[in-house]
């Protein structure tokens, strides 16, 4: 599901960007690219993205099976880092959640919508039927890239989580079905006449 | 190359029809042949019995059926026991080698070589390419068509979004055929 990589793509403004997946030898220039980001970006994210440890166990994690890490190269830097992550077991086999940062340098020319684009691609070349994201209220720039790509909002908690001056805002659930795409190549392999049957 | 007989059979649902369908579609609008395709249903979509003819050639073909393929390829215990007696002999059997057992019926002479294909497509994610599978894995063991031109074929016939992964069912398929033929290891091959 990784074939093509690594890929240049051309950015808005015409910035070339290389998008591949993540080895372990990315782990500390991964830990500079999170540790630039601004606190408030950092804040909701799930894990304490600027630890050692953090670096540790997820480069540790990736197998590209459950955890399938891509990130976007700029002039020798980490400009974005996006992980889908999967489970092979129980009921959600078919989901796959996204998760996304971007480097403010980078955000607002494209490349959330770019590395998005990329992620959607490798999710349903890997078979995933529908992808999740968890987003912030105030995230506009974020929610509008995963509605260019098909997602939309799903579900919303209320005050679910706290912004970097306590406030407490919403945090929206949004999904993108792509199980369409599946169910016309099942029609496509259902092996019956238009004219007898079915 | 002289006229290519193929026949195709497995279950509805399989995607029997579209397996040769790609086959027929690499022959003639990628590698410039000519050929024919017929296919037949059972009533129900899925489950029955359904098979696809495909004949190639150099030169335009005035009789489009199938009665002793040079090539036999089954997804299903019952399209093996139904046509595996009518193979030219010599001819080459490709088998879902989890689905499909081989039995004294093979007619003398044949090669056949079997792939976990229904495996194989689970494994990259969705059991549907099975077929994609089993059109690689009859390139890579015959050559009969081009890699590019089937490559091509699966591409321009699968519904949009679904490209990559069944481009890596074909080569998967492909290039399980290519090491069972070149290496004569890394699946099942008989020859009776």
């Amino acid at each position: 599901m990784l074939e093509g990589y690594p890929k240049q793509i051309a950015l808005r403004d015409g910035t070339a960007v290389v998008v591949r997946p993540v080895e372990a030898k990315d782990e500390e220039v991964l830990l500079a690219f999170y540790r630039a980001l601004p606190e408030e970006d950092r804040l909701f994210l799930r894990d304490d993205v600027t630890s050692q440890a953090w670096a540790d166990r997820f480069i540790g994690s990736i197998d590209y099976e459950t955890v399938i890490p891509l990130l976007a190269e700029a002039g020798g830097e980490v400009v974005a880092n996006g992980t889908l992550y999967r489970t092979l077991h129980g009921w959600t086999t078919h989901v796959a959640e996204i998760r996304l940062a971007v480097a403010r340098s980078f955000q607002r020319r494209g490349l959330g919508t770019a590395m998005l684009r990329e992620l959607v691609g490798v999710a349903i070349s890997a078979g995933v039927e529908k992808m999740i994201a968890n987003v912030v209220d105030n995230q506009v720039g974020a929610i509008r890239a995963f509605e260019k790509r098909g997602f939309r909002r799903e579900a919303v908690l209320k005050g679910h989580v706290k912004d970097i001056h306590g406030l407490k805002r919403d945090l929206v659930i949004m999904s993108n079905d792509v199980s369409h795409i599946w169910d016309a190549m099942a029609a496509m392999v259902a092996d019956y006449s238009p004219t007898l049957g079915g | 190359m002289p006229k290519t007989e193929i026949r195709v059979g497995g279950l509805g649902g399989q995607g029997v029809i579209l397996c040769g369908h790609i086959i027929g579609k690499a022959a003639s609008i990628y590698d410039n042949k000519h050929a024919t395709l017929i296919q037949s249903f059972g009533p129900e979509a899925r489950g029955s019995a359904c098979s696809a003819q495909v004949t190639f050639d150099e030169e335009p073909i005035g009789y489009p059926y199938v009665k002793r393929p040079d090539v036999l390829i089954v997804m299903s215990p019952d399209a093996y026991f139904q046509f595996a007696p009518s193979l030219k002999p010599g001819g080459v059997l490709l088998y879902e080698s989890d689905l499909v057992t081989l039995d004294e019926r093979l007619p003398e002479g044949v090669t056949a070589y079997g792939i976990p294909a229904t495996r194989l497509a689970e494994e990259l994610g969705r059991r549907l390419v099975l077929n994609i599978v089993m059109v690689g894995f009859f390139v890579g063991v015959t050559g009969l068509v081009s890699p590019e031109a089937a490559e091509r074929a699966v591409v321009h016939s699968v519904p949009k979004g679904t490209e990559q992964l069944n481009q890596r069912a074909f080569r998967k398929g492909y290039e399980f055929g290519l090491q069972l033929v070149g290496r004569g290891n890394g699946g099942a091959r008989h020859d009776a």
